[in-house]
């Protein structure tokens, strides 16, 4: 087990308490490709802060990789976050004025992981992606794809436990949405755990396990799919 | 992790980031190099300037005192108030034997009068004077020599010509040995003079002849009236210590009261340079409070942009946090981008108004009296770079903190 929620709760005080993460319990195997699904305003943001130690929750009991993430310094969050996730954003959250290889090889230079060797590194990340002809492109200068693209290198540089993705697809066509949705299934079966915050079901369909939020809580786990391969319907 | 100061990665980051964003950079540097040049500028500035007002008074002994006679304005021993009075001879040998603190002295006449060679005139100031006057305000020689104390033995008829004046007389021809009429009187010249700087005493040795005072004494039938006592005072004493000498030397020698203290005129130079001196001091407090002005408004302007750039790279610092950067590498990134900004910038600044200040004081170079010292010290730059980067430093201390501040979740709500 890579990931274990146990009775987290998560309270936003203000005027009026908002309460948005209810006694979550929640458990994610080593290799799972799971979507968390859910409305706006369920919680799933929340949560996704949660796992990605972004966030701090009030009380349950949250392990990561075997590491109880619970009351971390903000150097220790930011160790843990460096090594074991990796965040692929939305809006691509790429640095603009650094090219993709400086942007890919950024997480090793807060690891102090000498400059050569990481952008050796970053450009062999780079070509697994089949972006090497754009490695000294600015990200102004590439496509909506190429960006996710680079993203999502960009997360697996520091070889870390989990992917965690915030609507991956969300900027992108439909075709391009395919290509990264494929490319994370590629990543999948190869080992990596991937965890997809989404509101597309067709995103959701793409992947091994949906878990559905709604007002703080998650609704009982649909039947896993794990023999058969789902059909892509994006 | 390594002190990231001595981290060559660390700077490699930040030039990236400093080079990567050209106009963001260069503005901040502007406003940095700009405070760092006027504050620079502004201090040799007021150096060079009073430099140059001093040179005004360059060769005058600046402890000099002056005497002249003046209507009494108390009746005493039976005469009325307002009555003339002349100095005489005796009065300036019996200041000479009782005042101690004279270093040097010299009477003074003064006479305007037809000088002539050859064919060309022209009307002109005829001094006399003792040879202790080129002490008190220095001549400049061009050619000869000044007057000697033999001169002044021997009343000889020998006569300084000022250098304009013997332009105007002599053309081209060397004035030296030659004979010019004064009012009717020859004299030999036996050198020309010239003004070290603008102060002068009744006059510029520039147009005038000066001739020895017992000589000037003799010839114009001076009698036993002296206009004018000069003196300096010897190191360690001021001229205002010689005045008590001087009236009561009068006092006991002419009908005047010793209550009156409109008859004797004093004239004291030191006051006038003590006043030149608070106009200096008021004026170096001016360009320090200026410059202050200047570098406070660039300090606050680093601040200030630096807290912009925070603002504007909320999402870029919102990304590095999520990607594992901790708070102090973000704080340790704007401070040393603050930094090497200031001191690029600061040093450029400095240079800057190392070389102004060169120019100026290379146009403003007197040959005769030399740099007006338009000029910064080594230490004084150093002061000011130093002073630029500690507080640069500073300046970029809040913006940084405010960097350190923002959680990687406002990188991923920032869409």
């Amino acid at each position: 087990m890579i990931i274990q929620l146990k009775d987290i709760n998560k309270t936003y005080p203000g005027v009026v308490p908002l309460h948005v993460l209810k006694d979550i319990n929640l458990e994610i195997d080593r290799g799972e490709l799971v979507a968390i699904m859910g409305a706006s305003g369920s919680g799933k943001s929340t949560l996704l802060n949660i796992l990605g130690i972004l966030d701090n929750y009030d009380s349950g009991e949250y392990h990561l990789d075997g590491v109880l993430i619970k009351n971390l310094s903000e150097n220790r969050a930011a160790e843990l976050r460096n090594r074991l996730i990796g965040f692929v954003f939305q809006s691509f959250n790429l640095i603009s004025y650094k090219n993709a290889v400086e942007n890919v090889a950024l997480p090793l230079f807060y690891q102090g992981v000498s400059r050569r060797k990481r952008n050796a590194l970053a450009m062999e990340q780079l070509e697994r992606m089949g972006l090497a002809d754009r490695a000294h492109h600015l990200p102004g200068e590439l496509s909506g794809g190429q960006k996710q693209r680079v993203a999502i290198a960009r997360a697996l540089i520091t070889k870390p436990s989990i992917i965690l993705a915030d609507e991956p697809t969300g900027a992108l066509d439909s075709t391009t949405s395919h290509d990264v949705m494929n490319l994370f299934r590629e990543l999948n079966a190869e080992g990596m755990t991937i965890i997809i915050v989404t509101h597309d079901p067709g995103v959701g369909a793409a992947t091994n396990r949906i878990i559905r939020i709604s007002d703080g809580r998650i609704v009982p786990d649909e039947p896993i799919i794990t023999d058969i391969k789902p059909q892509i319907i994006v | 992790m390594k002190n990231p100061i001595f981290d060559l990665e660390n700077w490699r980051e930040i030039g990236a980031t400093l080079a990567r964003n050209k106009t963001r950079t260069f503005l901040t540097a502007f406003g940095i190099f700009w405070g760092t040049a006027m504050l620079a500028m502004l201090w040799g500035g007021a150096h060079g300037a009073e430099g140059m007002l001093r040179r005004n008074f360059a060769g005058f002994a600046t402890n000099f005192g002056a005497v002249f006679p003046n209507t009494t304005s108390v009746a005493y021993k039976g005469f009325n108030k307002g009555m003339s009075w002349s100095m005489t001879q005796q009065d300036i040998d019996a200041i000479r034997k009782v005042t101690p603190s004279i270093e040097h002295s010299t009477i003074m006449y003064n006479n305007y009068g037809n000088v002539a060679y050859g064919t060309n005139s022209t009307t002109a100031r005829i001094s006399g004077y003792e040879p202790a006057f080129s002490k008190i305000n220095t001549a400049v020689v061009y050619s000869g020599r000044l007057l000697n104390d033999a001169d002044e033995a021997q009343g000889s008829k020998v006569a300084l010509l000022g250098k304009d004046l013997a332009a105007k007389l002599f053309g081209v021809e060397d004035p030296l040995g030659k004979m010019i009429s004064a009012k009717g009187i020859y004299f030999r010249v036996i050198g020309v003079i010239g003004q070290m700087s603008d102060a002068s005493i009744s006059g510029r040795y520039d147009e005038a002849v000066v001739i020895p005072a017992s000589t000037f004494r003799r010839v114009y039938n001076t009698g036993n009236n002296i206009d004018f006592f000069m003196y300096t005072a010897s190191p360690g004493h001021k001229p205002k210590d010689i005045e008590p000498y001087i009236r009561r030397v009068i006092c006991a020698n002419h009908p005047i009261s010793p209550d009156d203290d409109k008859a004797l005129w004093f004239m004291d130079i030191t006051e006038m340079f003590e006043m030149v001196d608070n106009m200096f001091l008021g004026f170096s407090l001016l360009a320090l409070f200026v410059g202050t002005g200047s570098l406070v408004a660039g300090l606050i302007g680093i601040g200030n942009i630096m807290w912009i750039i925070v603002k504007e790279r909320t999402q870029e610092i919102g990304i590095r946090r999520a990607i594992g950067a901790k708070p102090r590498d973000i704080t340790t990134q704007i401070l040393c981008e603050s930094v090497a900004l200031t001191i690029v910038a600061g040093i450029a600044g400095v240079c800057f108004a190392t070389i102004v200040l060169a120019i100026v004081d290379h146009a403003t170079t007197d040959p005769l009296l030399g740099s007006p010292g338009f000029v910064l010290t080594f230490s004084q730059a150093v002061g000011i770079a130093i002073t630029f980067i500690i507080l640069g430093t500073a300046a970029g201390t809040l913006p940084a903190i405010k960097a350190m501040r923002i959680k990687p979740i406002e990188a991923m709500r920032d869409k």
